[in-house]
């Protein structure tokens, strides 16, 4: 049994060329890619999550071991089989037209990715066509739609429907929040999950990614 | 409504030095002339092009500290707002403190059932009515968001409703030029034209631009129309500090100042002396869980230098009050209305807004607007101070009563029971020893708003308004709804 103590503690302090350096190190002794990524990676990312739930990191903490854990993964990406990495899935996420709001949309996004979902932010005040036109483009798994006024939550509701029209809908997993959003209003739109805040959102994806696999 | 005599604490609050402002003013000055910030009006942009600032191939737009000197040598230090008849109710600037409600919350505690549900728009009636019975609310803002409405059009709807069941000035929130230009015609109705609302005006608006140094279409084109209009404007950022400005209560300010101060400049070059508030909101973002707050400490301590600041630069300055974290109508709700209200006196903030304000913008309660009414109240008497020229020693009526006697008899107690010294009556906090208390019902700080809030509701609501005013400001909705749709 390989001892990734180390590896994940850096991982945990942000020490990026460390943890490169690491990955290049435990890859040139031998060992499986496979384990280096859940043992070493995945498991820091696990421990971090632990932290920030029991108060003892804070977000930017968070953020950074993301970053790194990413910079890891880098260097273990070309080592690895193909739907490896892609632990969870992909995500694209954004928040919805004539909506600014961005802050919670950030923090959905930054802890999906740190959850190993890859993720894809388009941004404010993004047009329902062009949600439609990147799944077309990504391939992605997921879409993540934030609306913070109650103005703006009938534009979930017209992205939906240009994923439909676009004959995508079947293809992926919609999941809705922000503020003024309820599970009813999920429900009503026929949205396929709906999360309170940044936590619940990765359960939810990972529950329907679950599914969905 | 009555031309009351502004409230100005004589007691105040200051901690800043004037090297130390000029210090974070000069940070902002240098945020505005070497990074810049993105804005997305192609006429505000020209403006500002025109007038000696510089674009950048990158879309970067850079503000010398010329141009902001120049536009804070036109902007007034002072303006007034006006009531619905006319009357001036309000002269912001200097150390007057005024409060009102904040706008636009998605929930409410319903006052007749506790029960924690979605806004409507009676609420919106009901806040108004409220705040139009409460002597110390001196502005209305929504206090809450038509979620039984659809979108078109809502903000339009917001004000009617608001005009209708409130004679006190009005601050307002649109979505952009649109709505705002339907409100400002529709005010400027009431008054019997354009120009008698630029002389009287009824409303301010709040505008936001988005932090960091992002300022939208929509948001100049409202400061713009404001500045047209002559209708005053409050252009206030809220960054959440940690997430979209510096942690640093310093860095905080610095940020939120050169957003407001861009501001600043395109409404000046507009209109120079145009009424103009300037402000920062002091949100900050818990690191732990990600939760914004409004009432974090830190969050006060990026407040009281705020507010100095625009003392410091001689602006009317929107502040805040009457709010809380607490998803309770509970002590803490008391707790934290106490300390910001508190705060805002001491600063004498001028325009004091989120009354009634519960888990960080979301919910509402008439409760919460009630109790800080009467904290108000109690507080215009602590501030006003002991007047030293007119300090009332009683040395006579000492002598008069001398050793073992009382004064209860005495003709000075008499002479000053309703005035100077005198005492303040509570409205709400209780007095009563305990036998009377419980033969009273027992009743709380909580319920005893409630009741308060049901009985003004009760009261007769103000005067209609013209049919054919409301007639037109009804085809101007239809007119809205039609172009949004
Ligand atoms: C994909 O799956 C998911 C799953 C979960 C998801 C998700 C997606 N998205 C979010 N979640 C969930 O997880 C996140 C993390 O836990 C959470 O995200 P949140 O976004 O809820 O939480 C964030 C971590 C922090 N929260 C926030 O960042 C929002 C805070 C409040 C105060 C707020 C802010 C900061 C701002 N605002 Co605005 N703003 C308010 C907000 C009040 C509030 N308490 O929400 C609200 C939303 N704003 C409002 C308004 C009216 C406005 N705002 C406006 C502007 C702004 C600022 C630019 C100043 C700024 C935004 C800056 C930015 N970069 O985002 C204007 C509109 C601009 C526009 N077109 O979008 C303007 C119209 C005001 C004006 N005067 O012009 C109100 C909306 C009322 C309504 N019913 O629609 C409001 C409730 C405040 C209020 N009471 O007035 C969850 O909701």
């Amino acid at each position: 049994m390989a001892d990734y103590a180390d590896l994940m503690q850096n991982v945990e302090g942000g020490k990026k060329d460390l943890v490169m350096t690491q990955v290049a190190q435990f890859l040139s002794e031998g060992r499986p890619p496979q384990e280096v990524l859940q043992e070493g990676l995945i498991a820091a990312m696990d421990a971090v999550g632990a932290k920030m739930e029991s108060e003892e990191m804070f977000i930017p903490e968070v953020l950074r071991a993301a970053k790194t854990m990413e910079a890891g993964l880098e260097i273990l990406q070309p080592h690895l089989a193909v739907g490896d990495v892609t632990v969870s899935g992909t995500v694209l996420i954004g928040t919805v037209k004539g909506d600014l709001h961005d802050i919670g949309k950030n923090l959905v996004a930054m802890l999906l990715s740190s959850a190993g979902f890859k993720v894809i932010d388009l941004g404010i005040n993004v047009e329902p066509r062009s949600f439609a036109a990147k799944v077309e483009e990504t391939g992605a798994d997921f879409i993540g739609l934030s609306a913070l006024l109650t103005t703006t939550m009938p534009m979930m509701e017209q992205t939906l429907e240009a994923l439909e029209t676009a004959g995508l809908r079947g293809r992926v997993r919609v999941l809705v929040g922000g503020a003024p959003v309820t599970q009813a209003w999920a429900d009503q739109i026929g949205a396929d999950g709906y999360a309170s805040d940044a936590g619940a959102a990765i359960k939810v994806a990972k529950e329907l990614g679950a599914v969905s696999s | 409504m009555r031309d009351r005599t502004p409230f100005e604490p004589v007691i105040q609050l200051r901690h800043l030095s004037d090297d130390t402002k000029q210090r974070i003013f000069d940070a902002a000055l240098q945020v505005l002339a070497d990074v810049g910030a993105s804005v997305s009006h192609p006429e505000g942009v020209e403006l500002l092009v025109r007038s000696g600032c510089t674009l950048d191939d990158s879309g970067l737009l850079r503000v010398p500290p010329s141009a902001v000197e120049r536009a804070l040598s036109t902007v007034p230090s002072s303006f007034a707002l006006y009531d619905r008849s006319g009357s001036q109710a309000m002269t912001l600037g200097g150390n007057n403190v005024y409060f009102g409600t904040g706008s636009d919350l998605m929930w409410q505690y319903d006052v007749e059932t506790g029960e924690h549900r979605p806004s409507g728009l009676d609420d919106i009636a009901r806040v108004a009515r409220v705040c139009d019975g409460l002597p110390n609310i001196d502005f209305v803002m929504s206090g809450a968001y038509p979620t039984d409405l659809g979108p078109q059009g809502v903000y339009l709807a917001t004000f009617l409703t608001m005009m209708r069941n409130t004679t006190k000035p009005l601050v307002l929130v649109a979505e952009n030029e649109v709505d705002l230009g339907a409100i400002i015609d529709t005010a400027a109705d009431l008054r019997g034209g354009a120009e008698r609302l630029r002389e009287a005006p009824y409303l301010l608006a709040y505008v936001e631009p988005v932090s960091p140094l992002l300022h939208p279409r929509e948001s100049i084109a409202k400061l713009l129309l404001c500045a047209d209009a002559g209708v005053p404007v409050a252009y206030v950022p809220a960054p959440l500090a940690g997430a979209t400005s510096p942690i640093s209560s310093g860095g905080h300010v610095v940020q939120g100042m050169a957003e407001c101060l861009l501001g600043l400049v395109v409404h000046q070059l507009r209109a120079p002396g145009a009424p103009f508030m300037f402000g920062v909101n002091q949100g900050s973002l818990d690191m732990v869980s990600g939760q914004p707050s409004y009432t974090a400490i830190e969050s006060f301590m990026n407040y009281l230098t705020i507010v100095e600041m625009a003392k410091w630069l001689r602006l009317p300055n929107w502040g805040i009050s009457g709010c809380t974290d607490s998803q309770a109508i509970d002590a803490q709700l008391g707790l934290e209305v106490a300390e910001l209200t508190l705060l805002s006196m001491l600063l004498g903030s001028n325009l004091n807004h989120d009354v009634g304000f519960m888990g960080f913008g979301l919910t509402g309660s008439l409760e919460e607007i009630v109790i800080t009414d009467e904290f108000v109240s109690m507080n215009k008497k602590l501030l006003s101070g002991v007047p030293a020229e007119d300090l009332d020693l009683a040395v006579e009526a000492i002598a008069g009563v001398g050793p073992k006697g009382h004064y209860l008899g005495h003709p000075h107690t008499r002479a000053h029971l309703r005035k100077g010294p005198g005492q303040w009556r509570p409205g709400l906090l209780n007095r009563d020893n305990r036998d009377r208390w419980v033969e009273a019902g027992s009743v709380d700080l909580r319920e005893k708003a409630r009741r308060k809030a049901l009985a003004i509701l009760q009261t007769d609501p103000p005067a209609p308004l013209d049919p054919g005013l409301l007639q037109r400001a009804d085809a101007r909705m239809n007119t809205l709804r039609r172009e949004t749709v």
